[in-house]
């Protein structure tokens, strides 16, 4: 049998420290704000010949004479980003014009995104409600779930200690993002969010399963210690915790490597969120269980 | 030993059940399979089982390449309460638009967020994004139009000279083919060498057998004297083109006859405009018979027919059978030349027939070279019908429906300011009994006729329509009377290559996914393992099936929320698994073992699924149409899982469990049978 519990401690100073790295990535870098949420324009050439350079793509766009902030990258191996701020449609064609003048056939618009500052600001305020209502639902199912618990422990911490286990789970996430926007300059859009939320809502069964099996163990041996109880549920469903969050797994990577680059970043915050999900509900929810029954005690 | 067996039964049955079901749902989703296997089955056995109905599933924009547009109304002038119908009529508006641009289903939805009016629109599929966004963002443009009554315009001397010249060289042209047939030549060799028309190309010029009437009715003329294997000595002058012609043969098929007739309608006959009721018609008629002879006929027609060519004393000029209703014809063909017919009835009224001649029907088998000729209207822009009135949507209030006091039906009023007031007093005035069309966007929406001058300022439109249709018309008509401004918010738009890239890549990785599955639950579960596979297909193809039955609307997030929830689905299959291995540990018979694991685990499944549903609920709450297309993907597919797992999985695992106590537990993944403590 695995002694978990007897090393809470290393187990909780790690995920404390990851969490606290994660939350000061966030506070600090903040998070790249892709289109969804800033509002602008993202023009997606491809060029079935030659591309042409940054610079190049950038020399054409200046005789246009755009005020706003033009950023060119390329991507893929064909593929050109423009991005530019507030337009409306004309400046839209004026530049569509100038690529398909000069490259004919070769060039193709791949897509057009254009978001409204307006549409973007709301988006913002909508992900944020619906997270905050995730989360609420999700406490207060917990709470119910576990309404038939109160030895040792009270069922409101159950639920407490659930919420907190996801919180980890899900900031680490969002710290991953936050340094990748620094450096890799990953962006957070509409389905990161909803990477997230799925989060909230899939990494919480794992936990629910295990204390699941606590409560039922605590039926069964009334008289053991606490810890030992929960060391012995981990055990029993170790192997059940390991194959759904691996199959799970199995499916979101297989996503993240052959899904092509549009949905990378979704299915890599599930990837990242799925595999915490697992860990946390093991390594961080079991063991402050026992820690809060044993600071009860005292 | 009885109640075991009933057991037995009763999971084979429901194993069976299983796999038909799954069948039938997998030919619904992938029917060229099935239409495959009919084609081979109907080939080989001489039936004629019709293909299986399939209904594509529906694929977002991001995955077949189209745009999406969000604009917002600006409602500002609109009164408060009419808010919702003016953005209607905007909406309405772009449908027709966009409608006209011919996109496959296009969306155009009103969403009220916040106290803001948006209109959504969704083109899948459309070259021209720019085209389509102008044509949106355009002002409707509403027009009130009259008859044109004015000429086309003349030729100019330019436009006529070359006329001439061009009709110069056809006839140059045509009496050269004739010169040379007439001169002894192949006639098809001139046919080949000279002729411009499709007909008979092949065939040396062939125009089968032409009649009297109809579109070689001037060949037919023209060539009706010439005697058969002759040349027809003249170039013949059709409409469209010169003809130089030779018979080939000729025949007779049947009679045609020439009469006149007099018609008295009566109320309730197929187009009659009179009051008489079939009492009075019948008299009438009866009373004519008595006085009528051959020399009076014409005028009696003119004095007393119904119908449109009493004014040329009834005459109706030849006609065959099958042309006239049956009563008619056989009236008309029964009598002899020069007779009158006794009063008969038909669907439009009581006849008097004058059989005025007969002939028999003449046809020929013509060979001919054809050269095209211009005429004016071949060059002249074709007239238009109707013509613009200074009345346009500006001068509009608005318009709303009513009901008529008398009648209760409902009926659309207009109302005009004091420009639009004088402007349609005028109008009216001009065109009393004449129909008036009201025009938006360049196509007619309504065509009322003006019963009498109406100069209040206040009209009027009664007609056959419902209420809905009724609504539909003002709607049309304020849209183009007080024009909501839209502006557009956000665009995305996805290249269809872009799309098809997308969709191939996703479903690739969805098959990678699934074998991966596949592999890791066979290789540790092994043969639950198995099952648990067989059904993860049956789940696969039911998710699909309600893909498709919905429809949901598939979008990139969405399949990958699929992808997911066949990752999340095993996961029930895990929960009772291990729960079962424990049971098994612990010694207990199988079959107690699998009911136990099942009963067992139903708690975690359904506690650990909960949440997933609860975030799934609120994604597809959330609205925005990518992330709505996972919510309800991954939705769908938790739902369908539990119960896969509950019906599915249990019965396939039920069919293996007996409790012989040799049966190997290492295919239930217990390491040995000593395993057991």
């Amino acid at each position: 049998m695995l002694q978990i519990i007897s090393r809470s401690k290393y187990w909780l100073t790690l995920s404390g420290a990851l969490f606290v790295v994660a939350l000061l990535a966030i506070l600090i870098f903040g998070f790249k704000a892709g289109l969804d949420f800033s509002g602008g324009n993202l023009l997606e050439f491809k060029f079935l010949k030659d591309r042409p350079t940054t610079e190049e793509a950038k020399t054409m766009i200046d005789e246009l004479k755009i005020e706003s902030g033009v950023v060119i990258q390329p991507a893929g191996e064909k593929n050109l980003i423009i991005r530019f701020q507030a337009a409306d449609e004309s400046l839209h064609q004026k530049i569509v014009d100038k690529f398909k003048n000069k490259y004919k056939d070769d060039v193709q618009e791949e897509r057009f995104d254009s978001i409204g500052a307006a549409i973007g600001s709301e988006l913002k305020t909508k992900a944020v409600y619906s997270i905050i209502l995730v989360s609420i639902c999700i406490i207060l199912y917990v709470a119910w779930a576990f309404r038939k618990v109160s030895w040792p422990v009270a069922s409101w911490k159950y639920g407490l200690i659930a919420v907190v286990a996801l919180l980890h789970d899900v900031t680490i996430t969002a710290g991953v993002f936050a340094v990748l926007g620094k450096f890799a300059g990953i962006e957070v859009d509409l389905p990161f969010i909803a990477a997230l939320l799925t989060i909230l809502g899939y990494s919480v069964n794992d936990t629910i399963i295990i204390f699941d099996r606590i409560r039922e163990n605590l039926g069964r041996f009334p008289k053991s210690d606490f810890g030992e109880v929960v060391n012995r549920s981990l055990n029993e469903t170790m192997a059940r915790s390991i194959n759904t969050t691996l199959t799970t797994l199995l499916a979101i990577v297989t996503v993240l490597i052959f899904g092509g680059a549009s949905i990378s970043s979704f299915a890599l915050a599930l990837t990242i969120g799925i595999f915490l999900g697992a860990y946390s509900s093991i390594f961080v929810a079991s063991p402050l269980l026992v820690v809060w029954e044993k600071m009860n005690r005292k | 030993m009885a109640n075991k067996l009933q057991r037995i039964t009763k999971v084979r049955l429901s194993v069976v059940l299983i796999i038909i079901v799954a069948i039938a749902l997998g030919f619904f989703d992938v029917p060229q399979v099935y239409d495959r296997a009919i084609d081979f089955a109907n080939a080989k056995i001489q039936t004629t089982f019709p293909h299986f109905k399939n209904i594509p599933f529906r694929l977002g924009l991001d995955l077949q390449g189209g745009t999406h547009l969000v604009y917002e109304a600006d409602t500002s002038k609109i009164p408060f309460g009419e808010k919702g119908d003016a953005v209607e009529g905007v909406r309405d508006v772009i449908e027709r638009r966009v409608n006209a641009f011919g996109v496959a289903e296009p969306v155009v939805q009103v969403n009220k967020a916040q106290g803001k009016w948006r209109v959504i629109v969704e083109l899948a599929g459309v070259k021209d994004v720019n085209e389509a966004i102008k044509m949106i963002g355009e002002t409707p443009l509403l027009e009130f139009k009259e008859e044109n009554t004015e000429p086309a315009r003349e030729l100019t001397p330019e436009e006529r000279k070359a006329m001439n010249e061009f009709n110069k060289v056809a006839k140059d042209k045509a009496n050269k083919a004739l010169k040379e047939a007439l001169a002894g030549k192949d006639f098809s060799e001139v046919v080949k060498t000279y002729s411009e028309s499709e007909t008979g190309a092949d065939t040396g010029g062939d125009f089968g057998w032409i009649k009297q009437t109809g579109e070689f009715a001037k060949l037919f003329e023209g060539a009706s004297k010439t005697e058969i294997g002759k040349v027809v000595p003249k170039v013949i002058d059709a409409d469209n083109g010169l003809y130089a012609a030779k018979v080939n043969d000729k025949r007779e098929s049947g009679q045609e006859i020439k009469a006149s007739h007099i018609l008295i309608c009566f109320k309730g006959a197929e187009s009659c405009a009179k009051e008489t009721t079939k009492e009075e018609a019948e008299k009438t008629v009866k009373d004519l018979k008595l006085k009528i002879t051959p020399t009076n006929f014409a005028k009696l027609a003119k004095e007393n027919s119904t119908d449109s060519v009493a004014e040329n004393g009834g005459e109706l000029g030849w006609f065959q059978k099958g042309q006239m209703v049956k009563e008619f014809e056989d009236a008309g063909f029964a009598l002899a030349k020069g007779q009158i017919s006794e009063p008969g009835l038909t669907k439009f009224g009581y006849h008097l027939i004058y059989k005025t001649d007969e002939r028999s029907i003449q046809e020929l088998k013509v060979s001919a070279v054809f050269v095209k000729t211009k005429k004016e209207s071949d060059i002249l822009p074709p007239k238009d019908q109707w013509k613009s009135t200074q009345l346009t949507g500006k001068q509009l209030k608005n318009s709303r429906v009513n009901f008529n006091q008398s009648t209760n039906a409902p009926e659309v009023a207009l109302q005009f300011n004091d420009e639009g007031k004088k402007l349609f007093a005028d109008i009216t005035s001009r065109n009393v009994g004449k129909p008036v069309a009201i025009f938006l966007d360049g196509q007619p929406i309504s065509i009322p006729r003006v019963n009498e001058a109406i100069t209040g300022g206040e009209a009027v439109i009664t007609g056959n329509f419902d209420l809905a249709e009724a609504k539909q018309l003002t709607l049309r008509l304020n849209a183009g009377a007080l024009p909501v401004p839209i502006t557009l918010l956000s665009q995305q738009t996805v290249g269809a290559s872009l799309g098809s890239e997308s969709l191939q890549k996703s479903l690739f990785a969805g098959l990678i996914g699934f074998i991966l599955v596949i592999i890791f639950m066979i290789l540790y579960y092994r043969l639950p393992g198995f099952l648990a596979v067989v059904a993860l297909i049956v789940y696969a193809i039911t998710v699909l099936f309600v893909f498709k039955a919905i429809p949901v609307t598939l979008t990139l997030a969405g399949i990958a929320g699929f992808i997911l929830s066949v990752g999340m689905a095993v996961d029930a299959n895990v929960l009772i698994f291990e729960r079962m291995r424990e049971e098994l540990r612990l010694g207990k018979p199988l079959s107690t073992s699998i009911d136990v694991g099942f009963k067992r685990a139903w708690p975690s499944i359904r506690d650990g699924n909960a949440t997933t549903l609860i975030t799934c609920f609120i994604l597809a709450w959330f609205g925005t149409s990518s992330i709505k297309g996972f919510g309800i993907t991954l939705g769908i597919g938790v739902i369908l899982s539990m119960l896969s797992a509950i019906f599915v999985t249990r019965s396939f695992m039920q069919l293996f469990a007996s409790d012989d106590q040799k049966r190997n537990l290492w295919w239930f993944g217990l390491k040995k049978n000593k395993d057991i403590q």
